[in-house]
């Protein structure tokens, strides 16, 4: 015990006498564990970036999305929408959300307009990860409530000629009879020159009746979004499809499960950047290896200093050997200390070009792995300098 | 304690010839005596120290240390008993560079175990005190002046309360009266301490504080009487030996010195 802290308490000593060599021969791999950390971490933070840019337009990753339609070309679309809901309660779902699009008649300012919409559950806005800019998105209470509530564009609100929604704006919908419908949140505009849209909930619609139908195409029923977890997709994909089909007799009934990651980045890249990184630390390592070389060199002396005053040449060995190892850690720890500082000066929301909703988590295991390298890089220069301070003669040393 | 018994030391050289460094050295010390070593430059005292603090091993004869052979001893107990047994005062000092006082007596704890090694910076500033440099732990060596550099060494050899103390040339780099006051500490902390003392000089005013003297010379160690500390005489009149190449020391000057018992 009092051999291995005498051994760790002298490499330190070492350090700290000679701080200047550490520093230099340090700064590569304290870089380059930055680098095997930071970059790492940046491509998590991509990889989740695009993850969840993609999850905006498709729903999470584990999205069922079931659409059911008559074969004939007419059907009751309240008798699907009936089996639907059957079934999200049947399998428990908790986060389910009715998809379909729509046309109200919205009296604005210049004037009553039919404009498109989505109508939606609530749960719609946990499954595609919305995050209004302004207000909120829609409560589960939302749709118990006397009045609709919406969630529109800017579009929408300059169309009202609001310039936000913290004054909670109101609008007339028309419907079996206008309805007055308060604007709970916004979002930006998707594309420069988006027309005023919005989105409502499914049951507002249909109490207040508010569909319009100007091209008398007729109701179709809407989608059916089920974010479930992964291991239940398999399974949950056959059962709904039976008893829809069951349900439905004469309809087509699609269920579709996700692709897979979409745009993230592969592991192939991310060996690539690590490739790259292990080659800057072992260039550092080398520059270790020629200042320890050098300095231990210059140290004969009091190697054989110690050796008089009882330091057993495996004591010499590891002494050496643990200076270049601690010297290397401590590098490790300030190049991860750096990687940690640089990510969280990063404008991640500027450089990506969202704000992440899930912040993926730092990457400890290749801060570790960042470790480990440099402790390997640090054993492997310290054994040359350690096989030669054991091979000094100690009478020879002491004379130096 | 230490008992070497024709002790004789070689090394071969480059061009393979073989430079004999001792040729049969016998020598006793016990527990607590104090014994000088003196001889020219290059006579191979160093070497005799060499031996004595297990640093380096005889060619042939044999070398007991309480009794028991050292022939057969391992690295690693080598360095072991070094560490516990003897303490190296040497003439260049040879203190620590970029360690500050107490850290250099502190230094040789490192290698102890148990107490010794956890309360090594208090045992460190204790025998600091105890030869005058209470008040110096902080400060770096070369701020010191060569005598007070020769007392924290004597600090370091003592730290770990060795039962030899092996110095070799203490005064070689101090002036005379820092060397005088430099071996009264010494021999006073050695008294002490009841540690055996074992000087290696050319100085006989330092060789004359020992009870036992020697002269090294053909690489043989002959007991020697002082005359008289007042009157050392010249370092010619006692060596004028250096070590023999190959086997033969025929032709070496004859050591005129004055035999133990023999002094007038």
């Amino acid at each position: 015990m009092t051999g291995l802290v005498g051994a760790l308490v002298e490499a330190w000593d070492e350090l700290r006498v000679h701080k200047l060599r550490v520093l230099l021969s340090l700064i590569g791999v304290a870089a380059a564990v930055t680098a095997i950390t930071g970059v790492t971490a940046a491509v998590g933070m991509l990889g989740q970036a695009m993850r969840e840019q993609t999850e905006r337009w498709s729903g999470r990753e584990t999205t069922l999305t079931v659409s059911a339609y008559p074969v004939t070309g007419s059907g009751d679309a309240a008798r699907a929408s009936e089996a639907m809901a059957d079934v999200v309660e049947r399998y428990s779902v908790a986060y389910a959300s009715r998809v379909g699009w729509g046309q109200m008649a919205v009296e604005l300012p210049g004037g009553t307009q039919i404009l498109s919409g989505q109508v939606v559950d609530p749960a719609y806005g946990v499954i595609h990860r919305i995050e209004p800019g302004q207000g909120r998105w829609f409560a589960p209470s939302d749709a118990d409530r006397l009045a609709p509530t919406l969630v529109v564009n800017q579009a929408f609100l300059d169309a009202l000629a609001v310039p936000d929604v913290s004054g909670h704006p109101t609008v007339v919908l028309q419907g079996r009879q206008g309805v007055l419908a308060e604007v709970v949140g916004a979002v930006p505009d998707q594309y420069p020159g988006e027309p005023p849209t919005y989105t409502v909930l499914t049951d507002q619609v249909e109490r207040w009746g508010l569909s319009v139908d100007p091209w008398g195409a007729g109701a179709s029923p809407p989608a059916l979004e089920l974010w479930v977890p992964p291991a239940d997709v398999p399974a949950l994909r056959d059962r709904v499809d039976q008893d829809l089909r069951a349900a439905l007799p004469g309809w087509q009934v699609d269920v579709t499960e996700p692709v897979g990651e979409a745009g993230v980045l592969d592991s192939a890249s991310r060996w690539v950047i690590i490739a790259v990184s292990g080659f800057a630390l072992l260039l550092g390592g080398l520059g270790l290896l020629n200042i320890a070389l050098v300095t231990v060199r210059q140290r004969i002396r009091e190697i054989g200093i110690r050796r008089s005053f009882g330091a057993t040449s495996g004591r010499v060995f590891f002494g050496v050997l643990l200076e270049s190892v601690v010297a290397t850690l401590v590098a490790g720890v300030v190049g991860v200390v750096l990687a940690v500082v640089a990510l969280d000066a990063l404008p991640v929301d500027r450089l990506l070009g969202t704000a992440l909703q899930d912040e993926p988590p730092f990457p400890v295991s290749a801060a570790l792995t960042g470790l480990a390298c440099a402790a390997g890089v640090g054993a492997l220069a310290g054994l040359l300098p350690a096989l030669w301070a054991v091979r000094v003669k100690v009478i020879d040393a002491i004379r130096y | 304690m230490l008992e070497l018994t024709d002790v004789t030391r070689s090394v071969r050289l480059a061009d393979d010839r073989v430079l004999h460094i001792l040729t049969g050295v016998t020598l006793r010390v016990d527990a607590g005596e104090h014994v000088a070593v003196v001889g020219r430059s290059g006579t191979g005292k160093s070497t005799l120290l060499n031996i004595l603090g297990l640093l380096d091993s005889p060619t042939g004869g044999e070398y007991l240390l309480d009794g028991a052979s050292t022939r057969r001893l391992s690295g690693r107990r080598r360095a072991r008993l070094r560490g516990e047994s003897f303490g190296f005062v040497f003439q260049q000092f040879n203190l620590l560079t970029g360690r500050t006082v107490l850290e250099n007596v502190a230094a040789p704890l490192l290698y102890a175990r148990g107490r010794q090694f956890w309360s090594r910076n208090r045992l460190a500033a204790e025998m600091l005190e105890r030869v005058g440099l209470g008040d110096r732990l902080e400060d770096m060596p070369d701020r010191l002046s060569g005598g007070e550099q020769q007392r924290v060494a004597i600090a370091r050899a003592l730290v770990r309360r060795p039962r030899v103390i092996l110095a070799d040339e203490p005064t070689g780099a101090l002036d005379v009266d820092t060397g005088t006051a430099v071996m009264t500490l010494l021999d006073d902390i050695a008294r002490e301490s009841g540690a055996a003392l074992v000087t290696i000089t050319h100085d006989l005013a330092v060789a004359a504080r020992s009870g036992r003297h020697y002269r090294l010379a053909d690489g043989v160690l002959v007991p020697v009487t002082l005359v008289s500390p007042d009157r050392p005489g010249s370092l010619a009149e006692w060596v004028g030996d250096v070590p023999t190449l190959g086997a033969s020391t025929d032709g070496a000057p004859a050591p005129r010195a004055v035999p133990a018992g023999g002094a007038p």
